[in-house]
């Protein structure tokens, strides 16, 4: 490595764009929520007041359990179905697995406010499905409450598969031929091969994968405000409420909110990079 | 060999399918029937296309996604390249730093994000209080660890230390040989970047309805506030959106492949 070193360090200039706009956006506003999260509404001392209500009122507590119920529940979901996808698209041809990658990364783009209404007119109280229900008595369709916790979880659902999915299909690739016939020579079947060496040694992988679509749906917003509108407790509806809405805003309550939402945001991470690091970062 | 799709196999690939593309295709179908009372729909139409593309108001709102969404694209883009060059050429070390504050936007995704530069700059004097100036800021935000990791990734399939060394012997500068070598040479992978960080950016809502609600009505806001009152413009809306975002995922995809082709030959 030479070192040219000049006597004006005119190359540092460059940097300035990029540490300005995260010194202003991101920096900033990070240590802003942290600290107006203890401070009084409308400003002035320091309190804890703002996570004592989070933490013994029905709505925020339902709101914190709501928003890890449908993130775990999802994420779980998600997998279990990507991992049979996956699995299945390993198997089959060249040609039906490229098919349905192409599903996948066409359908990894429907989410949010358009995935709503895709369901509202599909389950929704006049709902094609519903319809159908409703005119050939089967009870499940027509009486399926899309307005609800539920509903919004079948709707996560759906926008947890592709990229779940997408994200297993390299990893079942890493699954050698070789294994398989092993355990088949030391006399095992089928079941030994899943449980005792393809899942074990997926499962670091499968365990990032969980921990991203947990964070994915966490965040996830306009598919249930479009869907509920405030009608839901759920963490990201409870945050925007203090700033836009109908009720009373309340800046520093809904920096209080965040803080609690980006812990859960960074302890999935932490648990990603954990065992990303356990692999060597295969994943 | 050849190898045979088992029964089972398709089976669960065609449910998992189907479950993904039945509520887009019924998208698409609600948009261009006029009734739907039973399971077949009836009354064959493109009027709501018609009308959706003679509305003005929504054209404009297409395109004020279209801009929102790529000039922050571009600042951010600009700005790690800047610091890309600062880090391969000057101070390796620096890299650790950039890559936190690349990542920690993971942790501050939509809401959080929209949260925080509200907090902090709603009612502050002069353009720190401007809905847009805060809209593409937090834009770049957003974008921000999926650029890094575009452009790194990109910059380092390419031996740049070497490369700018020998444009020096040559009597080139650092900074000229960077900006006239190395990032036309990155051009595919700057390109297919940035693609990819506008169809997250066309997307967004969550963002766009919390900093500038109706005050600046982007595709998504305009769709948001058709859905109460017509299904099925509601759903043109949702289909032109959607097609868009698919032309511009595909070619983001074949730019991509072709990226990886290239340095293949050049390894090979």
């Amino acid at each position: 490595m030479t070192k040219t070193k000049k006597n004006t360090k005119l190359y540092l200039l460059a940097l300035v764009p990029f540490f300005v706009i995260t010194f202003l956006f991101e920096i900033l506003p990070l240590i802003n929520v942290v600290i107006e999260s203890f401070t009084k509404t409308g400003g002035g001392g320091f309190t804890f007041e703002h996570f004592i209500k989070i933490f013994s009122t029905r709505l925020y507590q339902q709101s914190i359990f709501n928003s890890i119920w449908i993130s775990v529940v999802s994420a779980l979901a998600g997998i279990l179905i990507a991992f049979l996808g996956a699995k299945a698209a390993n198997a089959a041809s060249a040609k039906v697995r490229n098919i349905f990658t192409s599903v996948l990364n066409i359908t990894s783009n429907f989410a949010g406010v358009p995935l709503a209404f895709a369901f509202m007119i599909l389950l929704g109280n006049v709902g094609i499905l519903t319809l159908i229900g409703k005119n050939y008595g089967i009870s499940f369709l027509a009486d399926f409450d899309l307005y609800t916790i539920n509903g919004l979880l079948l709707t996560y659902v759906y926008f947890q598969i592709p990229l779940a999915t997408l994200l297993m299909l390299p990893i079942f690739s890493g699954l050698k031929k070789e294994w398989r016939e092993a355990v088949g020579l030391l006399g095992g079947n089928s079941f030994h091969y899943w449980f005792k060496v393809a899942i074990p040694s997926l499962l670091p992988s499968i365990l990032g994968t969980f921990s991203v679509l947990f964070a994915n749906s966490l965040a996830a917003y306009g598919t249930a405000y479009a869907l509920l509108s405030n009608n839901i407790a759920l963490l990201p509806i409870r945050i925007s409420q203090q700033y836009i809405g109908e009720v009373v805003q309340n800046q520093e309550f809904g920096c209080a909110l965040s803080l609690v939402m980006m812990s859960l945001m960074v302890i999935s991470i932490l648990i990603t990079n954990k065992f990303q690091k356990r692999t060597g970062g295969a994943s | 060999m050849k190898i045979k799709t088992h029964f089972g196999d398709a089976l669960i690939l065609f449910l998992v399918a189907a479950f993904l593309v039945v509520p887009l295709v019924l998208t698409f179908f609600y948009s261009v029937f006029t009734e739907w009372m039973d399971i077949l729909p009836t009354g064959f139409t493109l009027n709501f296309y018609v009308e959706i593309f003679s509305d003005g108001a929504f054209i404009n709102s297409l395109l004020r996604s279209i801009i929102i969404s790529i000039i922050p694209v571009v600042i951010c883009t600009i700005s790690i390249l800047l610091v890309l060059y600062v880090i391969t050429l000057y101070v390796p070390r620096l890299e650790k730093y950039v890559e936190i504050l690349c990542n920690i936007p993971y942790a501050i995704q939509g809401v959080i994000l929209a949260a925080g530069v509200i907090s902090l700059y709603s009612g502050k004097p002069g353009f720190l209080s401007n809905r847009i100036f805060l809209l593409v800021g937090s834009y770049c935000i957003i974008v921000l660890p999926y650029i890094f990791r575009g452009l790194k990734n990109t910059i380092g399939a390419l031996n740049v230390r070497c490369v700018i060394e020998a444009a020096q012997v040559l009597g080139c500068s650092k900074l000229h040989a960077f900006f006239t070598i190395v990032i036309p040479q990155m051009k595919r992978g700057i390109i297919s970047t940035m693609m990819l960080a506008f169809t997250m950016l066309f997307a967004d809502f969550v963002v766009v309805n919390m900093i500038a609600g109706s005050a600046f009505r982007t595709a998504g806001i305009y769709l948001y506030q058709t859905m109460s009152k017509s299904g099925q413009i509601s759903s043109a809306i949702i289909v032109i959106l959607f097609i868009t975002t698919l032309i511009i995922s595909t070619l983001t995809l074949m730019i991509q492949n072709k990226a990886v082709k290239s340095t293949k030959r050049r390894e090979a």
